[in-house]
């Protein structure tokens, strides 16, 4: 009980429960492997919601992101700059996103914005030919990836501007029920 | 779509038109710059420069188009903005950044649908959503505010701020109205950063308490107190939960599996966790309302134990509480003159009631995998599925990671040559051809199926006379029992290995059919081997004149239960690790073995099956599956580990569940069903054995019962239940006819929401077709409007090029027309002649098709801006079209 009184006080983890699908536990172990890191740089004691951020460069090797060939957008799309520095907020968010007891709708929404490489609200052909260079090691040729990319756009396309909106990925994804579980 | 929008950038004249080449230069320089504007978090820190943030700290602004311009524009945009009331919508209008953008009509479309964009969207909670969105799109756009656009800026600032406070009021009062619990799940579901959320969190507290406050200062002290007990209570009750989830089972192991080989195999770890949770339950209840009275009034088992009999269970065990036999018809009474305890009753009883919850925890997981898995039945079998929703966020390994890269590139590849080919028609021959070959092996499949049962029948009498003579030594007769359970382990073990020989030999056009067909035939061939077997046990047995024919039964599955365990062991040695090592060692390209999902699953279905049908028989039968499965798990998980590899095939995990426990459900637990209930209420017990010797069925226990209660007043309810409703013919065929009524009704509400869905669908289509005619519109006449009489010649040019969607026309003329032309456009409701010609060319349909109360129509066509207009009528199309989406959104969640 003392060690976790000198990382959060009981209200904070109370809000951090409130604003995540975490308990109590997972949220000091969240803030444990935060504190691993960069020891020298986060501070044990969070009472008082210390400024820290750490580098994407820090976060990407962590084991459960390193492999992921999305890994830079994920901790992009999570870090409130855009620049995929964390803060322990978007670190606990992060993780609350990805956990499994996050529902399809948000999860959803992430992972649009994971997607969307060129944060412009929009999955356009160029984010696709990246997210398909990420699938595939840039095994296919320029060709393919172009031909692939437009068939994706032409089949999941519903409002017909070139490009998949929100809503049309929203869309897709109700289909592919194995997405993201 | 894209093809109306490319139109116009690949028209020769389009590109050579002066005006439209300041147009397009704009446009690609405001996608340059919207590419760094972001949702929640933008990297614009990084390029702006001081100047800019400043600005951001003292003028929070959204006028995002504007300041892009040259001066020229800026000084026109300035002018009109000058008037205070150039927006007649006043501030109440929710596009905000709609509504002070002057210049929206240099925006490229992309920056117009940010309007709609993914947050703006959510229907479930718009109104947060809108406000994640404005507050982007003031941070972002605030950077790019210059000097010139500060004098209105000013009051617009004021204006959104307001607005943006009440939204995040409204917020916050709906929020501080729901329940404790349903607030934290909306606050959780909140795509806003924890900083955010933890600020909405605090406001809707304060909110709380301030009303509670309010309400009672009086009692000021209560409300903390109880305040305080309520806090405490959520912590208590988050602590439980947290000990609820270190007691599921194996979580960190499933982890490791999922980060190793992914979410297919995982689903077949996730099933046999589920169906162990099935058996422990089980054995909870039997063990606890049938055996620990039997225990008390146990008598001594003289028989002696060799060994042997933990594979046969026969012998030491027929005297113990593994059987039916075993188990006392009389009441149980501790103490005299006590409640007693009435065997008979507690068996049937416990054993129906275990069924009923089996029964309805089967439904509900049935449903809600249906529900969650199925809600759209269409599935996309090309490649946006592939590409977006293919990637399974779960694998953490290395070797993993890259496996499933190359397998993706290949599938993509295979797809692509898949498509090229998939033109050239079959011939009829061909067809012919494959329908035979499809033909014969479904015959040969069906012939080996009906081969198997008739074998496992014939050696099951033979078993049984085996038995019955008794002839030989002990251990003769004990391993003589055994040759059946090893010969329908054999073939459940190895036909399976021929119909997948058959699978060369079809080829389907889509592996997932392949699946499908693959399963169907595996599953015929096991739950007509069971079928044989029940056969036999009902028909058979417990007709024969064995002393204790229930004991025999539950022996006879204990042994399937055992042997099929041994072979499950011995299959993923021989079939994974000597599978690995010839793949590694001999023939190279074989390579490592893959995980058979399907054939695994379809075992467990299995031993379940025959665990339920002996729970009456043998009711500790759970717990012996209980280890089994426990051996299982991580017998199989080493065997992964070691010597497969994740499977290559597309395996769509949540359907196969869904499929996996409907399968569960039907062939496999309807069947148990029906088995029991035969038993209960047609066969007759052994005379001589069991709790219910001597009756004549076994559902005449209840009747007795019934019989016994009607002399006590006090139960006459259950008395009166019995009658009427359980053995009440009209009670069950009215209900029969309710229950179909229903259906019926779901049935045809269901058809209705599939038209409705399809004409939504339709509907989506064209107002994207809609959007981008209006856009093409918009930038033809922003450019026409931009000209100059001192520039004539060019528009001139201009609108030679534009004749492609407007009959050649003076300047102003067109100006004019072109508002109530595409303002007329009906709202196409036939897909295909839309499709047919694009919308600008220049013979539009003159009638009205608008909705009535569709706000475009009061607008008035003639208004001298013409941009002001367009604006109006584009901002009300904006909002409608949301709506539409909104509501299209909600028919396709419900």
């Amino acid at each position: 009980m003392g060690n976790k009184q000198t990382i959060f006080t009981d209200e904070q983890l109370d809000a951090y429960q409130d604003c995540t699908f975490f308990t109590r536990k997972e949220i000091l172990r969240l803030h444990g492997r935060y504190h691993e890191m960069a020891p020298n740089v986060v501070p044990m004691d969070y009472t008082k919601d210390p400024d820290v951020k750490l580098p994407m460069q820090l976060i990407i090797n962590m084991p459960e992101l390193k492999e992921n060939p999305f890994r830079e957008r994920i901790v992009e799309s999570f870090s409130e700059d855009g620049e995929g520095n964390l803060s322990f907020n978007d670190f606990v968010d992060m993780f609350s996103v990805l956990s499994e007891m996050a529902p399809r709708e948000l999860k959803a929404i992430y992972a649009f914005k994971i997607y969307d490489f060129n944060t412009d609200n929009f999955i356009c052909k160029a984010d696709l030919e990246n997210t398909l260079n990420k699938l595939t090691r840039e095994e296919l040729t320029a060709e393919e990836s172009v031909l692939v990319c437009e068939k994706v756009i032409e089949e999941a396309d519903m409002d017909g501007d070139g490009k998949l909106g929100f809503s049309d990925f929203e869309n897709m994804i109700s289909k592919a029920p194995d997405f993201l579980r | 779509m894209s093809y109306h929008y490319n139109e116009a950038f690949e028209n020769p004249d389009y590109h050579n038109s002066e005006t439209l080449e300041s147009g397009r230069r704009k446009a690609s320089q405001m996608n340059s710059m919207f590419r760094q504007n972001p949702y929640d978090s933008s990297p614009y820190d990084s390029y702006t420069d001081h100047d800019g943030r400043e600005q951001r700290q003292s003028y929070s602004v959204d006028i995002p188009m504007a300041t892009m311009q040259p001066g020229l524009e800026v000084s026109q945009s300035a002018k009109r903005w000058g008037t205070p009331n150039a927006n007649p919508y006043g501030n109440t209008h929710i596009n905000h950044s709609f509504e002070y953008e002057p210049e929206f009509t240099y925006t490229p479309p992309s920056t117009l649908s940010t309007v709609d964009g993914p947050f703006a969207r959510r229907s479930s909670d718009a109104s947060e959503a809108s406000i994640v969105q404005r507050r982007n799109r003031q941070r972002a756009d605030s950077v790019f505010t210059t000097s010139s656009d500060f004098d209105r800026t000013d009051a617009n600032a004021a204006a959104y701020n307001e607005n943006k406070e009440s939204q995040e009021e409204k917020i916050i009062r709906n929020l501080a109205s729901m329940t404790t619990r349903e607030r934290i799940k909306a606050i959780q579901k909140m795509p806003k950063t924890m900083k955010e959320k933890r600020e909405i969190r605090n406001k809707v507290l304060m909110e709380k308490t301030r009303k509670s406050v309010s309400y009672s200062t009086e009692i000021h002290c209560c409300t903390q107190c109880m305040y305080k007990i309520a806090l405490s209570y959520r912590r208590f009750r988050n602590g439980l939960s947290e000990l609820f989830q270190s007691l599921q089972l194996w979580q960190k192991t499933l982890k490791i599996i999922g980060g190793k080989f992914g979410t297919s195999v995982l689903s077949y770890f996730v099933f046999l966790t589920w169906l162990l949770t099935f058996n422990i339950f089980s054995f909870l209840v039997n063990f606890s309302f049938v055996t620990i009275p039997q225990f008390i009034a146990a008598g001594s088992n003289n028989l002696s134990f060799t060994g042997l009999e933990l594979l046969t269970g026969a012998g030491y065990f027929q005297q113990t509480v593994l059987y039916y036999g075993f188990y006392t018809n009389s009441t149980i009474t501790k103490i005299e003159n006590s409640t007693s305890y009435d065997m008979q009753l507690a068996y049937i009883f416990t054993i129906g009631i275990y069924f009923v919850i089996c029964f309805f925890s089967l439904v509900y997981s049935m449903a809600k995998s249906f529900r969650n898995n199925f809600v759209n039945p269409q599935t996309y079998s090309g490649n946006a599925g592939k590409l977006l929703c293919i990637w399974d966020f779960n694998i953490t390994n290395e070797k993993a990671v890259r496996l499933k890269q190359k397998n993706l590139s290949t599938q993509i590849k295979e797809a692509l040559s898949e498509g090229k080919s998939e033109d050239l028609n079959l011939s009829l021959k061909q067809r012919m051809v494959h329908i035979a070959i499809h033909l014969a092996a479904w015959i040969f499949s069906l012939g080996t199926t009906a081969v198997c049962c008739t074998c496992v029948y014939y050696l099951s009498i033979n078993n049984l006379k085996l038995f019955m003579k008794g002839d030989g030594t002990e251990l003769e007769n004990q391993a003589a029992t055994l040759v059946l359970p090893i010969v329908v382990s054999l073939l459940n073990l190895l036909t399976p290995f021929v119909f997948s020989l058959l699978e060369l030999l079809e080829k389907f056009q889509y592996p997932r059919n392949q699946i499908y067909v693959t399963i169907t035939r595996n599953v015929i061939l096991k739950m007509s081997i069971i079928g044989i077997l029940c056969y036999y046990w009902l028909n058979i047995v417990a007709t024969s004149a064995t002393e204790c024919w229930e004991t025999l039964v539950g022996q006879d599955i204990y042994r399937l239960v055992v042997v099929d365990f041994l072979f499950c062991l011995l299959g993923s040695f021989f079939g994974e690790f000597i599978r690995r090592i010839i793949g590694t060692k001999c023939l190279k390209n074989l390579g490592v073995p893959e995980f058979d999902i399907a054939r695994n699953v379809l075992g467990l279905i299995y031993v379940q099956t025959l665990t339920w049908i002996g729970i009456f028989f043998s009711p500790l039968l759970p717990a012996i599956q209980i280890i089994f499965f426990f051996i299982i798990f991580y017998v199989k998980k080493v065997s992964l580990m070691m010597n497969c590899q994740p499977p290559r095939k597309v395996w769509r995990a949540s359907q196969m569940t869904t499929l996996f426990i409907f399968l569960l459900f039907f062939p496999s637990f309807t069947g148990v069903l029906s088995v029991v209930a035969i038993t209960i209420w047609r066969l007759n017990p052994s005379e001589k054995c069991g709790p219910f010797r001597g009756l004549s069925s076994i559902f005449d226990a209840v009747s007795r019962w019934i019989d016994v209660l009607t002399n006590y007043p006090r139960s006459a309810w259950v008395v009166w239940i019995y009658h009427n409703l359980i053995e009440s013919v009209h009670f069950f065929f009215i209900l029969t006819v309710i229950i179909i009524i229903i259906t019926y009704l779901y049935w045809q509400i269901i058809e209705g929401r599939k038209i409705m869905v399809r004409l939504l669908h339709e509907q989506i289509i064209n107002e994207g077709k809609d959007k981008m005619f209006l856009l093409e519109k918009l930038r033809a006449l922003q450019a026409s409007t931009r000209d100059t009489p001192a520039r004539k010649g060019a528009s001139q040019q201009f609108s030679t090029t534009s004749s492609l969607y407007q009959p050649p026309g003076q300047l102003d003329q067109q100006r004019h027309l072109s508002m109530p032309n595409y303002l007329e456009r009906p709202l196409e409701k036939n897909k295909s002649s839309f499709s047919a010609k694009p919308p600008y060319t220049a013979d539009f349909p003159e009638t009205s098709g608008f909705l009535p109360g569709d706000p475009q129509r009061q607008q008035p066509s003639t208004k001298p801006g013409v941009s002001e207009a367009l604006a109006l009528a584009m901002r009300a199309r904006q909002q409608a079209e949301r709506e539409m989406e909104d509501e299209d959104e909600e028919d396709f969640r419900s």
